[in-house]
């Protein structure tokens, strides 16, 4: 049990600082410690001050110093078994994994500590294969940048014809991770990782010394949700990608910062492009969203972006097929459709995937058609306040508020799996903070305990009225947090729901234990473009076009089958406008193919209310476009049929082309001009 | 024949005969570069042309070698394929194909329920 | 002598001074370098008038012409006599196979990362034994410069410039080889080069590869990778 962990212990019980508490990565739990006296280092004759308990590794890198390491990782527990981090202190060799102590000597380019290196080096490399050719790891890997760095340039090794290297079988972890054991350095990184982070004990080692393997003791998968990071943690290729794999060097590829859309958290990401193809997802570092870890639907799903795609406008002819046609003929039926439709008539619907610019263009376009039937796919209560308040549909203490929240309550929601990374970061809370968390709802396994407080809405009335054995626990709380899962809205009582929670929260909010500042209630959305979609004034939910039955509907990448053709009038005209073809392209008569979300550079808004870009990785697939692109030529072509108007432009007269500006209509002698030019015309 | 072809006269000794009929002699009296010359086979007439010679004479032609591949027998496995010449401009001749399949799968509308 | 010399000084002295009225410059001292004027003495008048006459060099420059008639030519008959290659000659490029038959390319992407003309163009997938192997290999052999680069690249000595030089086409098209055509390559010239590799072993790096360690492969994808990677 990490919460017991009996360094944990060392540290809070018996207080003598035999790690700082920053090494936990955690930089919120130094709450009650006394004011640091600087101590004093020397990394190599050269003085630094650090605070105590900092290790000597923090200080060489105050120093500018860096020492080579397999096994310690910032966001995971002090492991201290690949041995490569000794350096020299007094004529001795010691890991830079302890504290420094005052007036310290630690020496990290002699000959002592670069021996030691080289033999350290030398052992690791003596089991490790020499298959860097076939190794996908190859080009990015720890072993190889640090034997070049700090290794011997030369092999003792030639034992190759008696016992040869050692070799261990792989494991079958599951579709996602392929492992090859026998490159495996035992740094553990994955074991902590899984147990620290992801919170599924699966990993271990079994035996000692050259009998020691890393796996999950019986052959099973690696049931995890964030499984994918391990293959960024480990620091040779023993753990690496199953469908990257062999597909491409790093050195080969481009790679571009993005931002992911599987779920609403908007995980920072790199693309990672060659030949217009995207080769792998890797998570770029945001502290303040997903730290380093992304979700493996966001690691592994870009393999669907090759696959499903509309890459051609699609028209049904007369026999009621769809035939793949041009843009220009795409255009014109919408456009011949559209004639004397009123605006009442036409509605749009927005999936998930939607970026902002393309939400923005298509209520531009739907609101010039006269119509305000704008729905997003996803249900949100738009009774009471509604989506008028922005603070009404976010997530308002932020992703990174729940490592300073001491109170939890998640209602309806699985953060699991409708946000894998904010549970990482619920679970690093509940390790590092003490967090209490308390859930209704359905019970479901989470990587921490909870309090199970009851599966039905009720128990939020019971909170409020103070009833409950947890509402004293929620009461009491500092900075208390309540976070209502999106999924739980879209049921009919979803706006009761959602009710409660509010009065929960303001009720919360209202004490003086909780600072104006912090915010009680977040709502967690579901899908990447809900916010953006609130923010622009889309109505949430489609019952309104489930009543009104419109005779277009325009769906931009609405594939959740939420509205269906049977709902909708025989002769509604349907225009599907998305990516790939699922559930609206089937319904549509006309098909305009969109682009992905690594095809475009676009905005998306996560749940916090962070607007963010991706960047255009690859190009759209064969006539796709961008999404917003294709709505303002569309606008282009209805405009065309509108009734011819003189193109007059606005500068025709001399009088009218002095003053323009804040300047030239502040200026006396324009001013003359103009009057001297007017008169000169009237005349 | 032989003469119209090369025009000229030298003679050598027989050094062998490949399995396309070209047959290949040596005269060391004559300077490197010159001292092995082949005679292709009567069977192409006048479609002789310098990449008829196989691998194995190829290379005790161009002099890597002195020893005939009838005296130092080269590898040969049952995977190996047969010499062919220069096959460019002829039906047979190379052209260019792409080994792998699409990078994108499109989609396409699924046939009409009647 | 002394007289002259400062008579030359003096002179020049005085057209530095006198440069900007008198633009004019004067040779005091040069030397004969193009052919010497010709003798006009009776005799050698008369020599060179019956050399021009009698034709004599021509028909000395024409007996030299006459002797080469007789003489061994120094020309070779290509294609019927061929020069001489060296077993390192870099030509037409060939994927060599294993002796059991099984393809020797790893996809490991050295040869393409070194290609200075980058000629040469990947993909890999796992195959369905799980062993790690080209799904399209491309050399454009038109941008190909012929270094080398490939073959020293090749930790498993499946990229290889055969000893073919008469592979020239008709159509551009056809020297865009891909993995098939490089296969057939390797298929029908693997005598040759499998012989021509064992003749140079002891002086090349083909030896090495059972002594490789691990940080000559990381220096090669240290380097391929360092021009992504600065630090």
């Amino acid at each position: 049990m990490l919460r017991l962990w009996p360094l944990r212990q060392a540290l809070t019980t018996t207080g003598s600082l035999r790690l700082a508490p920053t090494c936990l990565t955690n930089k919120k739990s130094t709450a009650a410690q006394p004011a640091p006296q600087l101590v004093e280092v020397y990394v190599n004759d050269k003085q630094v001050f650090v605070e105590p308990g900092t290790t000597v590794l923090q200080a060489c890198a105050a120093a500018g110093v860096e020492i080579p390491r397999f096994c310690y990782h910032e966001r995971l527990a002090v492991a201290g078994n690949c041995r490569m981090c000794l350096v020299e202190v007094e004529n001795q060799l010691h890991p830079v994994l302890m504290p420094v102590m005052k007036g310290m000597r630690v020496k990290t380019d002699s000959p002592m500590t670069k021996k030691a290196r080289e033999g350290v080096m030398e052992f690791l490399l003596m089991n490790h294969p020499l298959d860097c050719p076939i190794c996908d790891q190859g080009g990015e890997c720890d072993l190889q940048d640090q034997s070049m760095a700090f290794g011997s340039d030369r092999s003792r090794f030639t034992d190759m014809d008696f016992s040869g290297k050692r070799a261990v079988e792989d494991k079958n972890v599951g579709p996602l991770i392929k492992t090859i054991m026998t490159r495996c350095i035992h740094c553990t990184r994955c074991i902590r990782f899984a147990s620290e982070v992801a919170g599924v004990d699966d990993l271990g080692t079994t035996g000692r010394g050259n009998e020691m393997q890393v796996g999950t003791y019986v052959e099973k998968m690696f049931k995890s949700e964030l499984s994918g990071n391990i293959i960024d943690l480990c620091p040779v290729g023993a753990l690496t990608s199953k469908p990257y794999a062999f597909s491409a060097r790093p050195w080969e590829t481009r790679k571009i910062e993005s931002v992911d859309v599987m779920d609403a958290l908007g995980s920072n990401i790199v693309v990672s492009m060659r030949t217009n193809e995207v080769m792998r997802i890797l998570p770029r570092m945001n502290e303040a969203i997903n730290e380093e870890w992304i979700s493996d639907k966001t690691r592994f799903a870009y393999d669907g972006l090759k696959r499903q795609r509309i890459t051609t406008p699609f028209v049904k002819n007369e026999k009621g097929e769809l035939v793949a046609t041009d843009w220009e003929n795409a255009f014109f039926t919408i456009n011949n459709k559209l004639k004397g439709i009123d605006g009442d008539q036409i509605a749009a619907v927005a999936g998930g995937l939607v970026d902002a610019e393309a939400l923005t263009a298509l209520k531009d376009l739907m609101n010039r058609l006269g119509s305000e039937n704008l729905c997003t796919e996803e249900v949100f209560p738009m009774d009471g306040t509604g989506t008028d308040l922005r603070v009404n549909y976010l997530m308002n203490s932020t992703i990174q508020g729940v490592e300073e929240a001491d109170v939890l309550l998640l209602v309806g929601t699985n953060p699991r799996y409708e946000a894998p990374v904010l549970n990482a970061r619920i679970r690093k809370s509940w390790i590092h903070n003490e967090l209490k968390v308390g859930l209704v709802g359905s019970p479901v396994d989470l990587t921490y305990t909870y309090s199970h407080l009851g599966d039905t809405a009720q128990v939020l009335e019971e909170l409020l009225s103070g009833c409950h054995p947890f509402s004293e626990v929620i009461g009491s709380a500092k900075k208390p947090m309540i976070v209502v899962g999106s999924s739980a809205l879209q049921k009919e009582d979803g706006s009761a729901l959602l009710k409660a929670a509010v009065s929960l929260a303001n009720r919360l909010q209202a004490t003086t234990r909780v600072e104006k500042s912090w915010k009680v209630l977040n709502v967690l959305h579901r899908v990447a473009s809900q916010v953006a979609a609130l923010d622009l004034g889309y109505k949430a939910g489609v019952s309104r076009i489930l009543k009104n039955k419109p005779q277009v509907l325009y769906l931009l990448g609405a594939d959740e089958g939420r509205v269906k053709r049977d709902d909708l009038r025989p002769d509604t005209f349907v225009i599907y406008q998305g990516h790939h073809g699922d559930q609206g392209a089937l319904m549509a008569d006309v098909i305009l193919p969109g682009s992905a979300y690594t095809e475009k550079d676009a905005t998306y808004v996560n749940t916090e209310g962070r607007a963010q870009l991706t960047r255009q990785a690859v190009t759209p697939p064969g006539m796709a476009r961008n999404d917003w692109k294709i709505i303002r030529a569309l606008s282009e072509f209805i405009k065309g049929t509108s009734t011819p108007r003189p193109l007059i432009p606005p500068q025709r007269f001399l009088k009218d082309f002095y003053m323009t500006d804040a300047i030239s209509r502040a200026s006396p002698t324009m001013a003359k001009c103009v009057q001297a030019a007017s008169a000169a015309e009237t005349c | 024949m032989p003469f119209y072809r090369t025009d000229e006269l030298k003679t050598g000794t027989l050094v062998g005969e490949d399995d396309y009929g070209n047959k290949y002699y040596q005269n060391p009296m004559y300077f490197m570069g010159r001292s092995r010359w082949v005679e292709y086979s009567p069977a192409v007439g006048m479609d002789y042309d310098g990449s008829q010679v196989p691998p194995e004479w190829h290379r005790w032609l161009s002099y890597m070698s002195d020893e005939p591949p009838t005296v130092a027998k080269l590898v040969k496995y049952p995977w190996m394929q047969k010499h062919t010449e220069n096959l460019s401009g002829t039906p047979q001749a190379y052209v260019p194909y792409s080994t792998v399949p699409a990078k994108i799968q499109a989609w396409t509308p699924p046939p009409k329920k009647r | 002598m002394l007289i002259i010399c400062s008579f030359v000084s003096a002179n020049a002295i005085l057209k530095n001074v006198a440069r900007s009225a008198l633009a004019v410059q004067q040779r005091t001292n040069y030397k004969q370098v193009g052919k010497c004027d010709p003798d006009m003495e009776w005799k050698p008048i008369m020599d060179r008038a019956s050399q021009t006459v009698f034709w004599t060099e021509l028909l000395k420059g024409l007996s030299i012409t006459l002797g080469y008639l007789f003489k061994e030519p120094a020309t070779i008959n290509y294609p019927f006599e061929k020069g001489p290659l060296s077993p390192r000659f870099r030509g037409e490029h060939a994927l060599r196979r294993y002796p059991s038959g099984e393809e020797r390319c790893i996809a490991c992407k050295l040869c393409e990362a070194i290609c200075p003309a980058q000629a040469i163009t990947i993909e890999a997938e796992p195959r369905s034994d799980g062993s790690r192997r080209t799904t399209r290999y491309d050399i454009d052999m038109t941008k190909c410069i012929y270094c080398g680069f490939c073959q020293e690249a090749c930790p498993v000595d499946a990229i290889v410039e055969g000893p073919n030089f008469e592979f020239s086409t008709e159509t551009r098209e056809e020297l865009l080889y891909n993995k098939e055509k490089l296969l057939t390559n390797g298929d029908k010239w693997e005598s040759e080069i499998a012989a021509n590799i064992q003749a140079d072993y002891l002086y090349s790096g083909y030896l090495t590869i059972e002594y490789l360690s691990l940080s000559c492969l990381a220096v090669a994808m240290q380097a391929a990778s360092s021009a992504d990677f600065p630090e």
